[in-house]
């Protein structure tokens, strides 16, 4: 189907742009001696017809798709050519039929000689039109790719989006989980209560997960419960070796933030903090407002004797690209060491649910 | 018979000493939090026997095992992990015994049954070899040397070059020479070959430390170092380094 005709506004539109050419053909006729009735009757069922008939032009161009180089240029001129040859000539025809059918017409009388005397000049500017319309479809099948390639590009966007999400949702850490199942394990022999306390945290610990794992955007309110779940398990898994420390503002709390951005956070303090250190310490998650920003920072104490690792791990990397993918330039990421602690800053607008 | 239990988590020991009470043989003689206690343990009561962690912080379970064959000592060893693929897969191949958490009764009675039949026959695959089949191809990030009664974990960014001494490797590190029971071509072979060269018969070198090559007389080449000194370049280890200059 013709984009054109798909539409009636654009229909509408196209037709309007035919109007300025059937005056423009009146002109000519009265400046060759016609009258106005000769000359409208005549322009305005012709500038119709031409306006249907050479949409024609959008198949063959959209037949013979324009290529990166001049190359195969001379078959596409050829082919424009002769269908402007062609459908110039059927015009002229049309416009010498038209004469003849309205002759008996009074005032008209003289319709079909004077057209018979202006066939090649209609012949010429039917050519003139057509190549007009095939430049015209051209322009519009390169809009309808560029659209297109535009609809495509944020498809594929949205679906890298769900599948990093989906990845996200995969990536609960086995050896958090095991490792959990195990510390049950070990207690239901000797502290059944705090037995069915893990597993009721395991159990929360999952739904949470895998329900903020549906969504694009989520309240800092959610993500905190999710690491509080979280770093409870992990207390019970190191004992004494995890302390923790929570700073929030209840002002922060309703900000929306991207999914699962603070658990990786909480997780890598875990695994780089207190899982590397004999002695465990103090895992601390701060939140607070300040000038309409959210200031979200998880702290973990770090081994000196370790090397550090050149750049961000694959967690913080692709934390800092959510975060920046949906804030830009409005958010900061930090990530370094001072004084044998290791701290995450995340800096973003405070954005609440409508 | 004498056993310890490795393992950083209490919960976790705490499983394997309850699975061992019902088997009044087995003596469990310590409990170790990490891979210091544990090397500590084994030169006070010498077990026979041990349930090894892993994952743990500062010496991970495979070091652990090589520090205690350094010593001369070979107990059963029952490896006990959470998720390791890895691993496992190298358990699997080198026929050692392993746990995984959480096990059954059953599957831990089983594990302490075959690690009591192979106390009797030795043989055992070397540490070192069992953990880079677990590495699974990754390069070694670390090297634990025991250094009399001290354990010294060097990491590779601090190892300068290390110097072969016929069953043994100099590692020079941060100023201070150790020395290691292994032969070069057994630490080059674990190692990053991106990042430390074999530039002569006796002297592998961590790349990033070579500032210069001097040519001293015809044929005869010197690695100038950043610190200053210099290591001997044979011709072979010349044109190790300028296909590895030429291929980046």
């Amino acid at each position: 189907m013709h984009p054109l005709l798909a539409n009636r506004a654009r229909l509408g539109a196209y037709l309007l742009g035919w109007l300025p050419i059937a005056l423009l053909l009146m002109g000519i006729a009265r400046s060759q001696g016609w009258s106005w009735f000769e000359a409208g009757v005549l322009a305005l069922p012709l500038c119709l017809l031409a306006a249907f008939l050479f949409l024609s032009a959008w198949f063959l161009c959209r037949a013979m798709p324009l290529g990166r180089t001049v190359e195969g240029l001379g078959a596409h001129g050829a082919a424009w050519g002769l269908a402007a040859l062609l459908m110039g000539g059927l015009w002229a025809g049309l416009a010498w039929l038209l004469a003849h059918l309205l002759d008996w017409v009074p005032g008209l009388g003289a319709l079909p000689q004077r057209v018979s005397t202006a066939l090649p000049v209609l012949t010429g500017l039917g050519i003139l039109l057509y190549l007009a319309s095939v430049a015209l479809s051209y322009l519009m099948l390169a809009q309808d790719r560029a659209i297109e390639a535009e609809r495509k590009g944020a498809e594929l966007q949205l679906l890298a989006q769900e599948s990093e999400l989906k990845a996200l949702r995969a990536q609960l850490n086995p050896h958090f989980l095991f490792n959990s199942l195990n510390s049950i394990s070990a207690l239901t022999a000797v502290d059944p209560t705090r037995a069915r306390e893990m597993c009721v945290l395991l159990s929360d610990f999952l739904r949470r997960s895998l329900g903020l794992g549906e969504r694009r955007l989520v309240a800092l309110r959610e993500e905190l419960d999710l690491a509080r779940t979280y770093l409870a398990i992990e207390q019970i898994r190191f004992g004494a070796r995890l302390q923790l420390a929570w700073t929030l503002d209840p002002a922060a709390e309703p900000a929306l933030l991207p999914t699962l951005l603070l658990q990786p956070l909480v997780e890598n303090a875990i695994k780089h903090g207190i899982a590397a250190l004999p002695e465990g310490g103090l895992v601390a998650v701060s939140a607070e407002v300040v000038e309409g920003h959210v200031i979200l920072k998880v702290d973990n104490p770090v081994d000196l004797d370790a090397p550090r690792p050149e750049g961000l791990g694959i967690g913080l990397r692709q934390v800092r690209q959510r975060l920046l993918g949906r804030f830009g330039s409005r958010a900061r990421f930090e990530a370094g060491v001072q004084d044998q602690v290791h701290r995450v800053t995340l800096v973003f607008p405070l954005e609440t649910e409508p | 018979m004498r056993a310890l239990i490795i393992d950083d988590e209490d919960l976790a020991r705490a499983i394997v000493r309850e699975h061992l009470a019902a088997h009044p043989e087995v003596e469990v003689a310590a409990e170790c939090a990490n891979g210091f206690e544990a090397l500590k343990a084994a030169a006070q009561y010498q077990p026979d026997l041990i349930f090894l962690d892993i994952q743990m912080p500062k010496l991970d379970g495979f070091e652990v095992l090589e520090l205690l064959e350094a010593e001369g000592r070979r107990p059963a060893v029952v490896f006990v992990t959470a998720y390791d693929q890895h691993a496992l897969r190298a358990f699997e191949a080198h026929a050692v015994d392993y746990l995984l958490k959480p096990f059954s009764k059953e599957r831990f009675e089983a594990a302490l049954a075959k690690a009591q039949r192979l106390q009797e026959s030795p043989a055992p695959p070397a540490a070192t070899e069992l953990a880079a089949s677990a590495r699974h191809g990754k390069p070694l990030e670390r090297i634990v040397v025991k250094d009399g009664p001290k354990v010294t974990v060097v990491h590779l960014d601090r190892l300068d070059w290390v110097q072969a001494q016929d069953d043994y490797v100099l590692l020079r590190t941060e100023g201070k020479n150790l020395l290691k029971q292994q032969t070069l071509a057994s630490l080059e072979a674990q190692l990053d070959p991106n990042r430390f060269i074999r530039i002569h018969r006796s002297y592998l070198l961590n790349l990033d430390r070579l500032v210069r090559i001097e040519l001293d007389t015809k044929e005869h080449r010197d690695a100038i170092l950043r610190d200053g000194a210099r290591l001997p370049v044979s011709r072979a280890g010349y044109q190790r380094l300028r296909e590895l200059w030429e291929g980046a």
